[in-house]
C-alpha cells in the first residue's frame, strides 16, 4: 500500500478494501506521527454546501426534544384505540425549544418549567350544508379527519409569556392524527416532557443523520471514443463527462461527490484496469435531516456538546475513582 | 407468430406481440381477466355454498319424495304424506342478520316447513307450512340472501371418500366385493354372502342364463379371457343352477340377514337380488383386473375420488333424522290409534307438533360436535366439522379451501401423502401440513370447482343399449369420441364429464357429485377460442364468465377428461392437435401458496413451509374485525400490502386484509445475536410502530337464574355503576381485584345469602377492557362479554417470517444509531443473517428483496407471480438506473465503529410476517406456587402457574451422572414430599405416631415418601392388595 | 496538550438521564498493581463513547492497548481496556484519552460554527 492510499478506502468490485484506519502511532509505518492536535487543526475544516430549514449538507447523540409522553384520555370513541391514538400522538413533532425545559423525572410532578400540555377536544357531525349525494367524507362531515393542527397549546405558569414569540405547536400543522365519522369524538389531554432517541425514537431530533466518504474516480488509462459515453452512463448524471480533446471524446471525472458509488462500472470489461473507486477516509460528507424542531446547523453544535458532556461525566467519574483509589492507599 | 392467433389471456399480452416487447410483467398486468372473473362469479369458496344451495333445493325435496309416506301398523286408513319441503328465510333477514347471532352465541338458523297431506278420522287433511324442525343456515347461500361469513362456529370441512373401487380385489365404500379367481375359476365373494359364489351362479341370479352370454358379457370375443373363463364356466354347470330363480335362491340361502326388528323376513331372492343389485353389480368390471396390470385402478388417482361437501354430509345427516322422525311419528300415531275409542279424530298435525325438536338438535349437535354417526348409513366419523380459525384472514381462507382425507394417518404408507400427477391444477402442490398429516390434508387449488349432482336422466336417454359383443368391439368407443365434440357446446350440462378408459374400451359419463374439475379455455385447429373481443367484453362487464361458458369459449373438465385432453399451457404452445389452453398457469396453487412471490425460484418445501405459517401472520382479519368478540383475535396496528405482490395477493383481496409489514433488510451478520435465524430489529423502527400488534381477548360472564328461584346479580361494586368495568379501564393482574374484576355475580334468592363470585382478571400482563356487551343468550340467560384488548410491540423472542418459509425469532433489538447505514442514510429495519440462504435456497426471497427494493425506488408495486412476475433484469436496471448497484448489495458503513463494512451489503424491502407466537404468551416461571389437589404435585402448565417437569431423559441424566441426592430434590422434596409414620413390625401406615392395626404407637417411625407413592399405598388397599412397608436400619 | 481558546459555554444538560450513578466508572478487578494494564467499566455509557474514546486513547503514543467491549447488550455497559507502558498508567492515558477527545469535539464545534457564521453556502427554503 502507497502512502497516498492510506487515507483512501478502495472500492472493488466485490469487496471493499482498506476499511480500517490506521492512523495509530505506528499504526502505518514507524514514521508515523502521534496524534497531533495542532495538526489536526491546521488539517481540519468544515465546508458547509447546502441548508434548508429541515436540511444541512455536512452522528447525532442524544440530542434532546420535547414530545407528547403521557396522553390522558377521557373520552375516545373514535376508531383508533386509545393505545395507538397515544402512539401517533407521541409521534408528532413538537415545535417547543428543549433548552428551555428541565429533565422530568418518573417521579416529579409535572410542573410549568418541565411538562408542555396540550389538549384535543374534537367531535365529527355531518355537515348540513354538504349536498345529499355528497361522497367525499371531508365535505359531507365535519372534522371528519383530525390534524395536528388540532392540537390545542394549553398555557401553563409562565409559559404563554416565555414562548410569547414562539408558541409551542407541532412543526407540521397536516399530520393526519386519525379519522372521526358523526358521533364519534376525542378528548385528551397531552403532556410533553423532555427525553432523548435512546429513550424513544420520538424524541430524536432528526429524521436521518448520516455520512458517507468522499468518492474518487481515478481514470488509470484514457477512456475515448463511445466508451466514454458508456463510461459516463456508469455514474450519476453530473459525476463524468466526456470531453473533446484534440478531436478525441475522452471521459473526464467532473464531480466525483456526486457519485453514488454504484459500482457499475466495475462490472464492463473494457473499463478493467482503467479505472480505480476509491473513496477518501478522512473526508465525510455528513447529511443531517432535522425533524424541525431544532435547526440543523444549531444541531450539529448540541450533537458535540453533548459527546463533550458525557466525557466531562465520565472524566469526574474517572476524577472520583484517583480520589478514591488514593484514599484506599492512605 | 401471428397476432390474431394469440387471444387468450389478455388485451395487454396482445399488445406485447405487436410491441414486440417481451416484456412479461405487461402480461400479468393484463393477464387473466378470465381468472379474476372466474373469482368473481365463483369465489373461492363457492363449492361449499353450491353444495349446500343444492342440498336445500335439491337434494332434501328427493329425500323427503323418497321417505313420503308414513302409514300405521293399527289403522291401515291412515296415511301421512309429505307433499313438499322447503327451507324459510332465517327469522332476521336485515342486512346483518348473522352478526347478533354471532355475538349472542346462537345458531344461525331456518325453520324447515313442509306440506302434508293426511287423513283425520275420514276426510283428508291439507296442510301446508307445517314446521318440522330448524336449519342450521350456511352464510353466503341463496337462504341467507345478505352475506357475511360462514355459521358462527362451524365450518364444513370437506371429507374425501376414496370411491377406491375396482381394483383386483375391487371395493366400494363400506362393504367389499371380492372376485377371487381360486383353483381357474372366479368366484364372488362379498361380506354379505356367506360363501363365495361362482361366478357363473352370480351372472345367472343376474339374469344371463345362457353360457354363451354369460361369456360374451364378461369375456367378449377375446380368446384369451374365454379360455380364462372355461373352469369358471365348467364350475357354474357343476353347481346345477341353471335358472336365475334357482341361483336367486341359492344366493339368497347364503346371504347374511341384516334386518332390524319388527320387519318381515323376506324370500331369499328377494334378498339375494337387493344385495346384487344394490352392492355387488357396481363391481363387475373388476373381472378384466385379473388378466392385465393396466386395469387395476391407482387408488390415489385423482380421478377416483370424490369430494362430500357440507351438501352431501347434510344430506345424509338430514336423511337419517328424517326417516327417525318419521319412525317416531309412526310409534307414536300407532300408539294413540291403538287406543279403542278416541274422544276427537285423531290428528296427526299435533303429533308432528309435539317432536319437532328432533331434527334441529340433531342437526345443531351433529356439526357443532362434529359426530356424524348415522347407524342407518354405517357412517361413524368425528371430526366433520371444525371450528373455523378467524386468526388471520389467511387461516380462514385456507380452511375453506382444505380437503382432508379419511385416510388413516398412523399407516405408514407413502402412496395417499405423495404429489399425484393428476393434481396439477386440481389441488394445490404446496399446501399440505407438515409432520402426520403431510400429503393427507391438502388444499384445493384457486381455480377449481367441486360438482354437484346433474340430471342423469338426459344422459341416460342417449347412451344406447347395446349387447356384450358390440361392447367388446374395438373401437366401439370411437362413435362416443365423435359425440364428445358435442358436449363442448354447451348441449349437456357444463359439470359433466364424458371420457374414454382405453383400458376397459368403455366411454364413462359423470355427472355425480364430488368430482373436483377447472375451468380451461377451448383450442380449436390451434387457435383458442377465447379472442380479443371476448377479452375486451368480459373487461367492459358486456360478458360475464358464464357466458364464457354458455359461448363454449371455455368448459370444465374434470381430472378424467383431462386425460383424454391435450392442455397447452401458454399461448404460444398452441398446436394443431391442442385441444385446450390453461387460463393461468399460476392458478395451480392455492389462495395461501398465492402470497409467495417467485414461488417457481424456491425449493420446494420452503413454499409448503410459507403456507402453513402464512396462516400464523398477524394482519386485518375482515372488515368487521373491531365488531367481532372472538375469544382470541390478533390485530396488527399498521398493517401492509406487500411491495411485490402476486396475482393470486389481488384476486383473494390480500392486499385490502394484509398481514405483514415491509420492512427494510440488510443481509449480514451482527452482534453474533443473529445466530439460527434469530433476526435483529432497530429499536427506532418499533418506536415508530413497525410489528405493532394487538390482542384481543374475551371474557365472558353469565348471570343465571336458578331452577329454585336463585339468581345471579351484578353487585353494584367499585368497578362502575353498574358493576362492571368500563371500556377504557386499564386491568391488571395480582391478588388486589381492585380494578381487576368485572363482575360481582352472586347465587343467592330469599333465604342465601349472596355469595361474592367475582370474575377476575387472571391474565399475567395488563390490558384494557375494549368493549363490554350485555345481552341475552338463546336461553334468555343474561350474557356479559368483555373484550380485552393489549397493544404489543415486537420484543425479544417474538417469532417474524418473510413469506418463503424463513422464520426466526428477535435476537436482539439494536438502537438506530449502532445500525449500519448506507451512504444515502438508509438504515435497516431488520438485520437477517446470510447463513439462512444457502441451506433454504429460497432463491424467491433474494428475487423479491431486489423487486421490492426497486419497486420502492421507483414507487410503484411489483410482481411476484407464480410463473410470471417482473423480471430480475428489469428490476436490477432500476436499481442501477437509480445509482444502485445492479447486485442489490450496497456500500455500507458500520454504525459501531464508523468504518466502512468490507463486504458490499444484500439489502432491500421484504415484506415480514409477525407470527402470533408471542413471548409475552409464553413465558413462564415458578418458584413455589399452587398444587394439585389430588396428588399435592404442582400443577402443571403455563395457565396454572404450574411447575417445569424434570421429565423422563432429564430423570435418566441424572441417574447417569450418579445425582442421586440432586434427583431426590427435584422429584421428591421440591415437589410432593410427605412424612408419614410407618409401623415397623405391621409395615403399615399409621396416623401420627399410632398403628391402627397394632393399635401401638412403640413401633412408628417417620419416613418420607412422595405424596403419590402414598396415595398409590391406600389405593392398592383400597382394591385388597396390602403394600407394606418394611423398615431397616442403615 | 493546549486546551483550546474557545470560551466555555454555559454547561447544558442534554444527558437524559439526571443521576449520573454512583459507579458510573470502575476498575474492574484483574487490573495490574501499577495500573499500567486496567480494564474500566463505565456505565451507562455504549459505541457512542467507547468509540471514539477508543480511538483518542489509541492516539497516546505511551499505550500499547486500547479496546472497548459491550459486554452483554442488556447491560448498560461497557468496558475500556488500556495497557500501558511503564511511563504512565492507564487512568492518566485514559484522562488524556478523554481530554483529546473533547479537544477535537469542540475544536469541530467551534470551526463549524464558525463555518455557519461565514454564511458561504447554499441556502434554500
Amino acid at each position: 500500500m502507497s502512502l497516498a492510499d492510506r487515507n483512501r478506502v478502495v472500492i472493488l468490485e466485490d469487496r471493499v478494501e482498506n476499511i480500517h484506519g490506521a492512523e495509530f502511532p505506528m499504526g502505518f509505518d514507524e514514521k508515523e506521527l502521534p496524534f497531533n492536535l495542532a495538526s489536526f487543526k491546521d488539517s481540519f475544516d468544515v465546508k458547509i454546501v447546502r441548508v434548508t430549514p429541515t436540511d444541512i449538507e455536512f452522528d447525532l447523540i442524544g440530542v434532546p426534544t420535547v414530545a407528547i409522553e403521557k396522553v390522558y384520555m377521557i373520552n375516545n370513541t373514535g376508531i383508533v384505540q386509545d393505545e395507538v391514538l397515544a402512539h401517533r400522538l407521541g409521534l408528532i413533532p413538537i415545535n417547543a425549544d428543549p433548552t428551555a425545559f428541565q429533565w422530568k423525572r418518573p417521579t416529579d410532578l409535572p410542573t410549568d418549567q418541565n411538562t408542555v400540555v396540550f389538549k384535543l377536544e374534537i367531535a365529527c357531525s355531518k355537515n348540513n350544508e354538504a349536498a345529499d349525494d355528497e361522497a367525499d367524507p371531508k365535505k359531507k362531515y365535519v372534522n371528519s379527519a383530525v390534524y395536528s393542527r388540532d392540537l390545542v397549546w394549553d398555557p401553563k405558569g409562565d409559559q404563554a409569556e416565555r414562548f410569547a414569540d414562539k408558541p409551542i405547536k407541532p412543526i407540521h400543522d397536516d399530520i393526519l392524527i386519525t379519522k372521526l365519522r358523526p358521533g364519534q369524538s376525542i378528548s385528551c389531554e397531552m403532556h410533553c416532557e423532555k427525553g432523548v432517541g435512546k429513550d424513544h425514537a420520538k424524541f430524536s431530533p432528526v429524521a436521518t443523520a448520516s455520512y458517507r466518504l468522499l468518492p474518487e474516480i481515478q481514470i488509470l488509462e484514457d477512456i475515448t471514443g463511445d466508451d466514454a459515453e458508456l463510461f459516463k452512463s456508469c455514474f450519476a448524471p453530473g459525476v463524468v463527462e466526456v470531453v473533446e480533446e484534440g478531436g478525441v471524446r475522452k471521459a473526464k471525472v467532473v464531480n466525483p461527490r456526486k457519485d453514488t458509488v454504484s459500482r457499475e462500472v466495475l462490472r464492463h470489461k473494457e473499463f478493467e484496469g482503467k479505472v480505480r473507486l476509491t473513496r477518501v477516509r478522512d473526508h465525510f460528507i455528513f447529511n443531517v435531516e432535522s425533524t424541525g424542531i431544532i435547526a440543523p446547523e444549531e444541531l450539529v453544535a448540541q450533537a458535540i456538546d453533548v459527546l463533550v458532556e458525557k466525557c466531562d461525566i465520565v472524566q469526574n467519574a474517572l476524577a472520583n475513582i484517583g480520589k478514591n483509589s488514593e484514599d484506599d492507599e492512605e | 407468430m401471428q397476432v390474431d392467433r394469440l387471444t387468450n389471456s389478455g388485451v395487454l399480452q396482445h399488445q406485447r406481440f405487436q410491441n414486440g416487447s417481451e416484456d412479461d410483467a405487461a402480461v400479468l398486468l393484463g393477464a387473466g381477466p378470465c381468472c379474476r372473473h372466474f373469482l368473481r362469479v365463483k369465489g373461492l369458496v363457492k363449492q361449499h355454498i353450491d353444495s349446500f344451495n343444492y342440498f336445500i333445493d335439491v337434494d332434501l325435496k328427493k329425500i323427503v319424495k323418497a321417505n313420503e309416506v308414513v302409514t300405521s301398523d293399527v289403522d291401515p286408513s291412515f296415511y301421512l304424506k309429505y307433499t313438499g319441503i322447503r327451507v324459510g328465510m332465517p327469522e332476521r333477514t336485515d342486512a346483518d342478520a348473522a352478526k347478533p347471532c354471532r355475538l349472542r352465541d346462537m345458531t344461525y338458523a331456518a325453520p324447515i316447513a313442509v306440506d302434508i297431506e293426511y287423513t283425520r278420522g275420514r276426510s283428508r287433511v291439507i296442510r301446508k307450512g307445517v314446521v318440522i324442525g330448524r336449519m342450521p343456515i350456511m352464510l353466503r347461500s341463496a337462504r341467507c340472501e345478505k352475506v357475511i361469513l360462514v355459521q358462527e362456529q362451524m365450518s364444513k370441512n370437506r371429507i374425501i371418500i376414496q370411491v377406491d373401487n375396482k381394483g383386483f380385489m375391487a371395493a366400494n365404500r363400506k362393504s367389499k366385493t371380492y372376485v377371487v379367481y381360486k383353483k381357474g375359476a372366479l368366484y364372488l365373494k362379498h361380506n354379505s354372502i356367506s360363501d363365495d359364489v361362482p361366478l357363473v351362479v352370480a351372472m345367472r341370479a343376474m339374469g344371463m342364463t345362457a353360457d354363451k352370454e354369460i361369456a360374451q358379457l364378461v369375456a367378449g370375443n377375446d380368446p384369451l379371457f374365454l379360455d380364462m373363463l372355461s373352469p369358471t364356466l365348467e364350475e357354474g354347470s357343476a353347481s346345477k343352477l341353471f335358472t336365475q330363480r334357482a341361483a336367486l335362491d341359492w344366493i339368497g340361502s347364503k346371504t347374511k340377514v341384516t334386518r332390524r326388528p319388527g320387519m318381515a323376513r323376506r324370500p331369499g331372492y328377494e334378498e339375494a337380488l337387493e344385495v346384487l343389485a344394490n352392492v355387488v353389480l357396481a363391481h363387475v368390471p373388476c373381472v378384466y383386473a385379473v388378466n392385465n396390470d393396466n386395469m387395476t385402478d391407482d387408488l390415489d388417482y385423482l380421478g377416483n375420488k370424490r369430494l362430500e361437501l357440507a351438501g352431501q354430509l347434510l344430506s345424509l345427516l338430514f336423511e337419517d333424522l328424517f326417516k327417525r322422525f318419521n319412525y317416531d311419528l309412526k310409534l307414536n300415531v300407532d300408539k294413540v290409534l291403538k287406543k279403542p275409542n278416541l274422544a276427537q279424530a285423531f290428528d296427526v298435525y299435533n303429533q308432528l307438533m309435539c317432536h319437532g325438536d328432533l331434527i334441529t338438535q340433531g342437526l345443531t349437535r351433529a356439526i357443532s360436535t362434529g359426530n356424524w354417526s348415522l347407524k342407518r348409513f354405517k357412517m361413524e366419523r368425528a371430526g366433520v366439522t371444525h371450528i373455523l380459525s378467524r386468526l388471520s384472514y389467511i387461516s380462514a381462507l385456507g380452511m375453506m379451501t382444505r380437503i382432508s382425507s379419511q385416510f388413516e394417518k398412523t399407516r405408514k404408507v407413502s402412496g395417499p401423502r405423495a404429489l399425484q400427477p393428476s393434481q396439477w391444477g386440481m389441488l394445490c402442490p404446496a399446501d399440505t401440513p407438515e409432520g402426520e398429516l403431510c400429503g393427507l390434508v391438502k388444499n384445493l387449488a384457486l381455480m377449481t370447482h367441486i360438482t354437484t349432482d346433474d340430471e342423469e336422466e338426459p344422459i341416460r336417454r342417449d347412451a344406447a343399449l347395446m349387447t356384450g359383443a358390440e361392447l367388446h368391439t374395438p373401437g366401439t368407443h370411437v362413435v362416443f369420441l365423435n359425440a364428445l365434440r358435442f358436449v363442448r357446446h354447451g348441449r349437456i350440462p357444463a359439470f359433466v364429464s364424458i371420457y374414454i378408459d382405453d383400458h376397459r374400451n368403455t366411454v364413462n359419463i359423470s355427472a355425480d357429485n364430488g368430482r373436483i374439475c377447472r375451468p380451461l379455455i377451448i383450442v380449436e385447429n390451434g387457435k383458442s377460442r377465447v379472442k380479443d373481443h371476448h377479452i375486451q367484453d368480459l373487461m367492459a362487464g358486456k360478458l360475464e364468465f358464464d357466458d364464457f361458458l354458455r359461448l363454449g369459449l371455455v368448459e370444465y373438465l374434470d381430472v378424467n377428461e383431462e386425460n383424454d385432453c391435450n392442455i397447452a399451457i401458454y399461448e404460444k404452445d398452441l398446436k394443431l392437435y391442442t385441444t385446450h389452453c390453461e387460463i393461468e398457469p399460476f392458478t395451480l396453487l392455492g389462495a395461501v401458496a398465492g402470497l409467495i412471490p417467485y414461488p417457481h425460484h424456491n425449493q420446494s418445501p420452503r413454499n409448503t413451509y410459507q403456507s402453513a405459517m402464512g396462516k400464523q401472520a398477524i394482519g386485518a382479519i375482515a372488515y368487521n374485525q373491531l365488531n367481532r368478540i372472538d375469544t382470541l383475535l390478533y390485530l396488527m396496528v399498521y398493517p401492509q400490502q406487500p411491495m411485490v405482490k402476486t396475482k393470486t395477493i389481488e384476486l383473494i383481496n390480500y392486499d385490502k386484509l394484509p398481514a405483514g409489514q415491509n420492512g427494510s433488510v440488510f443481509v449480514m451478520s451482527y452482534s453474533g445475536y443473529d445466530i439460527e435465524d434469530a433476526l435483529v430489529i432497530n429499536k427506532s423502527s418499533l418506536d415508530r410502530g413497525f410489528g405493532r400488534c394487538q390482542v384481543m381477548r374475551k371474557y365472558t360472564a353469565m348471570v343465571r337464574k336458578y331452577a329454585n328461584g336463585t339468581f345471579d346479580r351484578v353487585r353494584y361494586a367499585h368497578i362502575d355503576t353498574d358493576g362492571m368495568a368500563p371500556p377504557g379501564t386499564r386491568l391488571e393482574t395480582g391478588p388486589d381485584v381492585d380494578g381487576g374484576n368485572d363482575i360481582n355475580a352472586g347465587v343467592g334468592g330469599a333465604t342465601v345469602e349472596y355469595r361474592p363470585t367475582p370474575a377476575t382478571f387472571k391474565y399475567p400482563d395488563h390490558g384494557y377492557v375494549d368493549k363490554v356487551m350485555i345481552t341475552t343468550s338463546e336461553t334468555d340467560q343474561t350474557l356479559i362479554k368483555f373484550l380485552l384488548r393489549q397493544t404489543r410491540r415486537p420484543e425479544l423472542g417474538d417469532k417474524f417470517s418473510s413469506r418463503h418459509g424463513q422464520k426466526g425469532v428477535c435476537g436482539i433489538i439494536v438502537q438506530q444509531e449502532d445500525m449500519p447505514f448506507t451512504d444515502r442514510g438508509v438504515f435497516p429495519d431488520i438485520i437477517m443473517n446470510p447463513h439462512g440462504f444457502p441451506s433454504r435456497m429460497t432463491v424467491g426471497k433474494l428475487m423479491e428483496f431486489v423487486a421490492s427494493k426497486a419497486g420502492a425506488i421507483k414507487g410503484e408495486l411489483q410482481y411476484g407471480t407464480c410463473f410470471g412476475g417482473s423480471k430480475m433484469e428489469d428490476m436490477c436496471r432500476i436499481l442501477m438506473e437509480n445509482g444502485y448497484s445492479y447486485t442489490g448489495k450496497d456500500y455500507v458503513t458500520s454504525g459501531i465503529t464508523g468504518e466502512p463494512v468490507g463486504a458490499y451489503i444484500f439489502n432491500g424491502a421484504t415484506y415480514y410476517q409477525r407470527l402470533k407466537h408471542m413471548v409475552a404468551d409464553k413465558m413462564h416461571a415458578r418458584a413455589r406456587g399452587p398444587r394439585a389437589v389430588l396428588t399435592r404435585q404442582p400443577t402443571e402448565g403455563r395457565s396454572r402457574d404450574g411447575g417445569l417437569r424434570l421429565g423422563e431423559m432429564e430423570k435418566d441424566c441424572l441417574i447417569g451422572y450418579g445425582a442421586s441426592m440432586l434427583l431426590l430434590e427435584r422429584l421428591m422434596i421440591s415437589s410432593d414430599v410427605f412424612e408419614v409414620h410407618v409401623c415397623e413390625k405391621c409395615g403399615y401406615i399409621g396416623y401420627k405416631g399410632w398403628c391402627q392395626v397394632c393399635r401401638s404407637s412403640k413401633t412408628m417411625t417417620p419416613i418420607k415418601i412422595p405424596y403419590a407413592c402414598k396415595l398409590l399405598f391406600q389405593e392398592l388397599q383400597s382394591m385388597n392388595i396390602l403394600p407394606r412397608l418394611v423398615m431397616e436400619d442403615i | 496538550m493546549d486546551v483550546d481558546a474557545t470560551p466555555q459555554e454555559e454547561p447544558k444538560n442534554y444527558i437524559a438521564l439526571l443521576e449520573v450513578p454512583e459507579d458510573k466508572l470502575e476498575i474492574l478487578p484483574g487490573a495490574s498493581q501499577d495500573l499500567t494494564s486496567a480494564t474500566f467499566c463505565v456505565k451507562e455509557e455504549d459505541h457512542t463513547l467507547g468509540n471514539a474514546l477508543r480511538w483518542a486513547i489509541m492516539q497516546n503514543s505511551q499505550v500499547d492497548f486500547c479496546g472497548y467491549s459491550i459486554p452483554h447488550p442488556s447491560e448498560a455497559k461497557m468496558n475500556v481496556r488500556i495497557q500501558t507502558t511503564d511511563k504512565t498508567d492507564a487512568v492518566q492515558t485514559m484522562d488524556k484519552g478523554i481530554d483529546d477527545l473533547k479537544s477535537v469535539s469542540q475544536f469541530i464545534k467551534a470551526r463549524f460554527q464558525q463555518r455557519v457564521a461565514e454564511n458561504n453556502y447554499a441556502r434554500t427554503n
